[in-house]
């Protein structure tokens, strides 16, 4: 009955019966400790918190029937899980399955930042511009987030618009691309759903040989006022000039939603 | 006497083991940070490896509570409601009854990735692989979590919200026609899937499972449908993040306004970027204004349907030949769809 012999039947039977509850497991309790440690942000969008908590509570009892069950489990002889199951397939589930226990969970880095071109994604919705109107009008510009410094700066390039705002954003640093001896990003990722559609946004800041006092990935807190750049390379029209750049730790919630 | 009641002495290992194994994996989980961050802060993967796998994992933490609706559903249809109601309920007519089942997400809300364990229990149930396609190919948009977040990100402007549902709809029922002229359509399944199809409509449940207790049935579709979904969401996740991670997105971005091109890279971006339909309105809305409509459309219309992830979960049901035809039809009329938006609307 076992066209491969019998050591490939018991693999067949094994696959089938336990690497769908075992990988469940493993997404299942990443999930549930994640939402534990207040670190499920790291990786969906909060409107997503609720339902997948819910189902992961749900994948547990029914990853505990999967492991109760008793009755004799019939494999079909057909399927060619044989040749699936060898290889790169379980390397990569296996280490995968290990990594998502293993590894501890993190914010993505400037590596991503760099691939997707920061605020290459047109971000600025109306609300954005909206809510930094709104605060424009109270004066408080410090308030204003990288977000809304971004969507902004979208709006208008004038530097008469900027010359009476001091800017206070926080965000990892990023090189620019056209400049990066000169010029960074204090760069946020925005998630709409997930990391894996994150969009890295940032406010440049013209800083010559700032390699030398900050790493890429620091996160840091920057102040000073928009002026139009000094560096010929940058594709902005407009950088802050740093009056203070205070090293921070990265916030709970790294990213911006 | 033995043999109506030894479950319930040998009961009890089985969910200790489970219990065991569950807190394990809590502990090793629980212990793994603070090892690399007390004693080897200097360990770090490198940059790209660790972003892949952020990568990957986000999707799989994304996908998975609607992979577990999807089973839970696909128990549903298969275990809880009588054999074949669904299918006995619908027009006989073939094309009003691909149409109705193109309708049928408006009460199965699970996004593309639960779609797929859900179509297979439908064809467990009675219905026909030209059927199931059609459901799989238009559920996905017509549900109501879709809609909803459509209009929210996009409200009735440039006529994206319309565009993407009756897009939606007729891609989906073209596809189900064109594959219900196939003259052998068990051939469009992998043997392994056809097989299992062959038990569930000879025995059914009625017989072969008789004895058994409904959760129980329940727990194991669910043991079978993870055994062959998870994997695909795994590696389907693994290849969406290495695509994202070495494939620059500035490629494509640079297409965004001219009406051809902008179709086209948004299909590619909806194709490697893989975010699930229901949620894919909010994403695409950060390329409002460097896209054209028409590229929109192409985006929400296509991505939905088809993407990295989702061939990699298809792929366990239907054969990679059936897999790139599909992909070619969708593809083509998503474009098409894409450009009359650009050039018409």
């Amino acid at each position: 009955m076992l066209p491969n012999g019998k050591l490939s039947g018991a693999l067949r039977y094994w696959a089938e019966r336990w690497q769908g509850v075992l990988l469940s497991l493993v997404v299942v309790v990443a999930t549930l400790w994640l939402a534990l440690s207040g670190q499920l942000g790291l990786y969906i969008h909060p409107r997503y918190f609720v339902f997948t908590i819910a189902m992961a509570v749900i994948g547990l009892v029914l990853v505990g029937a999967g492991f109760a069950r008793r009755r004799g489990f019939e494999v079909e002889r057909t399927g060619r899980i044989a040749t699936t199951l060898t290889g790169v397939g379980v390397v990569l589930l296996v280490i995968m399955g290990v990594a998502m226990v293993v590894v501890p969970p993190t914010t993505l880095t400037s590596a991503t930042a760099t691939q997707r071109e920061v605020n290459s994604g047109g971000l600025g919705t109306e609300d954005d511009t909206d809510q930094a109107a709104a605060l424009i009008g109270t004066g408080d510009f410090e308030q204003l987030s990288v977000r809304e410094w971004v969507s902004l700066l979208a709006q208008s390039s004038d530097p008469g618009f900027y010359a009476d705002k001091t800017a206070q954003v926080t965000g990892f640093v990023t090189p620019d691309a056209q400049d990066p001896e000169n010029v960074f990003y204090v760069a946020r990722f925005v998630v709409t759903c997930c990391a894996v559609d994150a969009q890295p946004i940032g406010v440049p800041v013209y800083l010559p040989g700032w390699q030398a006092e900050y790493e890429i990935d620091d996160w840091v807190q920057v102040t000073g006022r928009f002026e139009p750049s000094v560096s010929a390379a940058a594709s902005d029209p407009l950088a802050i000039t740093p009056v203070e750049i205070l090293p921070v730790d990265q916030p709970k919630d790294p990213y911006v939603y | 006497m033995g043999g109506q009641f030894p479950p319930l002495r040998r009961w009890p290992f089985g969910l200790t083991v489970g219990v065991l194994v569950v807190l394990a994996v809590f502990v090793v989980r629980a212990l793994s940070p603070a090892f690399v961050n007390d004693q080897l802060s200097d360990f770090q993967l490198p940059d790209r490896v660790q972003d892949t796998l952020t990568l990957a994992i986000s999707v799989i933490i994304e996908s998975v509570p609607f992979v577990f609706l999807g089973i839970l559903l696909s128990a549903v249809v298969q275990v809880w409601l009588p054999h074949g109601v669904l299918a006995r309920r619908l027009p006989r007519n073939p094309i009003l009854r691909r149409a109705s089942i193109s309708l049928l997400g408006m009460f199965f809300p699970v996004c593309e990735c639960g779609n797929v364990p859900l179509a297979r229990g439908f064809m467990v149930g009675g219905f026909t692989v030209s059927e199931s396609i059609t459901f799989l190919l238009a559920a996905p948009i017509l549900n109501p979590i879709t809609i909803i977040t459509t209009h929210q990100a996009f409200g009735w402007d440039g006529h994206i919200l319309v565009a993407r549902l009756v897009g939606g709809f007729l891609i989906a029922n073209v596809v189900g026609w064109l594959f219900s002229k196939h003259p052998d359509p068990q051939s469009l399944l992998t043997t392994r899937f056809a097989a299992a199809c062959a038990v569930g409509s000879t025995s059914g449940h009625d017989h072969a499972h008789a004895r058994e207790s409904r959760f129980s049935q329940t727990t194991e579709i669910f043991i079978r449908e993870t055994s062959v979904i998870m994997p695909a969401l795994f590696i389907g996740s693994a290849v969406a993040a290495l695509t994202q991670v070495f494939v620059p997105r500035s490629v494509l971005l640079a297409l965004g306004s001219n009406p051809v091109w902008s179709v086209l890279a948004m299909m590619a971006l909806a194709f490697i970027v893989a975010v699930c339909s229901n949620v894919d309105a909010f994403f695409v809305l950060s390329f409002g204004s460097t896209f054209l409509p028409g590229g929109i459309v192409a985006f929400l219309v296509f991505g939905a349907l088809i993407d990295v992830k989702m061939l990699a979960l298809m792929r366990t049901t239907f054969t990679s030949r059936t897999l790139v035809q599909i992909t070619l039809v969708v593809g083509l009329m998503s474009a098409a769809l894409g450009l009359l938006v650009n050039y018409v609307a």
